[in-house]
């Protein structure tokens, strides 16, 4: 085979590899959203999640199975005060929040999910716990608690893992999602819309103190001092239920200079 | 008077041998003078946090065990599942200082890590001291940064 047969043959598996991972990730549309509040570099910040998943014929997405985020380099999440308290699946599922201490709660936001029906489908727009769960091989662990009423009742738990990064400290946060059935029996709910944070904005944890309870506000992750080249990157990849997978990033633009 | 001298002589011989012996035994005046001996640390220190720089959190404390006395600790994330570690101690005397690496993980107010130092130098009373399979141990109180640490192991001197 001379030397530009062998290049065309490989411009041929380059091509044809290529084709296969776009139409894997072909059938559901997704686009993250990032944000830290503040964007101060240098200083504790909540991050702002959320993602939006579309079909791309315009009918309901498949439901999300699994989610794995990644997180840009440089954040310290390691020296922030958030989830001083673990807070067990068990109890949560038995108790809901109130099976938790307060100081175990990472974030919250609200969820957007399509409820399939016969031919017909409804909405529901549960809400989302963040909460510091039991380590996994020495791993940081995420519960997430939805907790859903109409028209679908329903608690569910499910846990993400997170994973170390590098020496500058990235990581990824791996999360499986249950299928949620809508009715006994019947097809699973579809995600379609996820807005959540991790960090202290609107979380007060309690601490004693000389025999009293006093409440304060925990240290959340922290930005470095110097912002990377174009910003902090995210991008997040999810796996559906209908077997495909798509990944979408997401930048959070560095702060201005004051 | 005779006598005298005899005893003198005597007792002469006595002390240059004595003297010799001394010598001989401690290796007076080379270089080959150490005599190394091995000593089993067992420490626990209890540590604040004097200041955070980065991913580094340094810390001063008093040591007690073994070896007593004042500690310093430069405790370095690297991961989110590894830190490593500086140690200097300061007991009467002299010096210690170490390096180490250890495994790290967060659970609920605590951070927890796990893993080895190795003694590098010394100074005073410490100055020939070495170790390299020191267990290093100890968590970190993630409200406040406090850390308590566990040093054990044997230390030759």
């Amino acid at each position: 085979m001379t030397v530009f047969a062998r290049i065309a043959v490989l411009w041929a598996v380059v091509l044809t590899c290529a084709t296969m991972s776009v139409a894997a990730g072909a059938t559901e549309i997704v686009t993250l959203h990032t944000s830290f509040s503040p964007e101060k570099l240098g200083a504790s910040t909540t991050v702002g999640f959320g993602f939006d998943i579309a079909n791309a014929d315009g009918g309901i997405p498949s439901p999300l199975e699994g989610l794995s985020l990644h997180l840009p380099s440089g954040i310290d999440y390691l020296s922030t005060t958030l989830g001083l308290a673990i807070c067990r699946p068990a109890a949560l599922l038995a108790h809901g929040l109130d099976g938790c201490s307060p100081n175990s709660r990472l974030g919250f936001g609200s969820a957007y999910v399509e409820v399939p029906f016969g031919e017909n489908s409804a909405h529901e727009i549960p809400d989302v716990q963040a909460l510091m769960g039991p380590p996994h091989d020495g791993n940081i662990v995420v519960v997430f608690y939805a907790d859903g009423h109409e028209p679908v009742y329903a608690q569910i738990v499910f846990e993400g893992e997170l994973i170390a990064g590098s020496e500058t400290l990235g990581g990824s946060l791996d999360t499986a999602v249950p299928l949620i059935p809508s009715v006994a029996g019947g097809p699973p709910v579809s995600i379609v819309k996820v807005r959540t944070t991790i960090g202290p904005a609107g979380l007060t944890y309690y601490e004693h103190v000389h025999g009293h309870t006093v409440s304060f506000h925990p240290v959340g992750v922290s930005l470095p001092t110097r912002c990377p080249l174009g910003g902090f990157r995210f991008s997040a990849q999810f796996a559906f239920a209908d077997g495909t997978s798509t990944t979408a990033t997401s930048t959070v633009p560095c702060p201005r200079r004051r | 008077m005779q006598r005298i001298s005899r005893v003198s002589s005597a007792t002469i011989v006595a002390v240059l041998a004595c003297i010799a012996g001394v010598m001989q035994m401690y290796g007076a005046g080379s270089a080959s003078a150490f005599v190394s001996r091995s000593l089993a640390l067992k420490e626990e220190a209890k540590l604040h946090l004097t200041s955070k720089t980065g991913f580094t959190l340094n810390e001063q404390g008093v040591v007690v065990g073994t070896v007593k006395g004042t500690i310093y600790i430069h405790l370095r994330l690297t991961s989110n599942s590894s830190v490593v570690s500086e140690v200097n101690i300061y007991p009467p005397g002299g010096s210690l200082s170490g390096l180490g690496s250890a495994s790290y993980h967060v659970d609920g107010g605590f951070a927890v890590f796990v893993g080895g130092l190795a003694v590098t130098r010394g100074t005073g009373s410490y100055a020939h001291a070495h170790g390299s399979d020191l267990r290093f141990t100890g968590t970190i109180q993630r409200r406040g940064d406090a850390v308590a640490v566990q040093l054990s192991g044997l230390l030759t001197v």
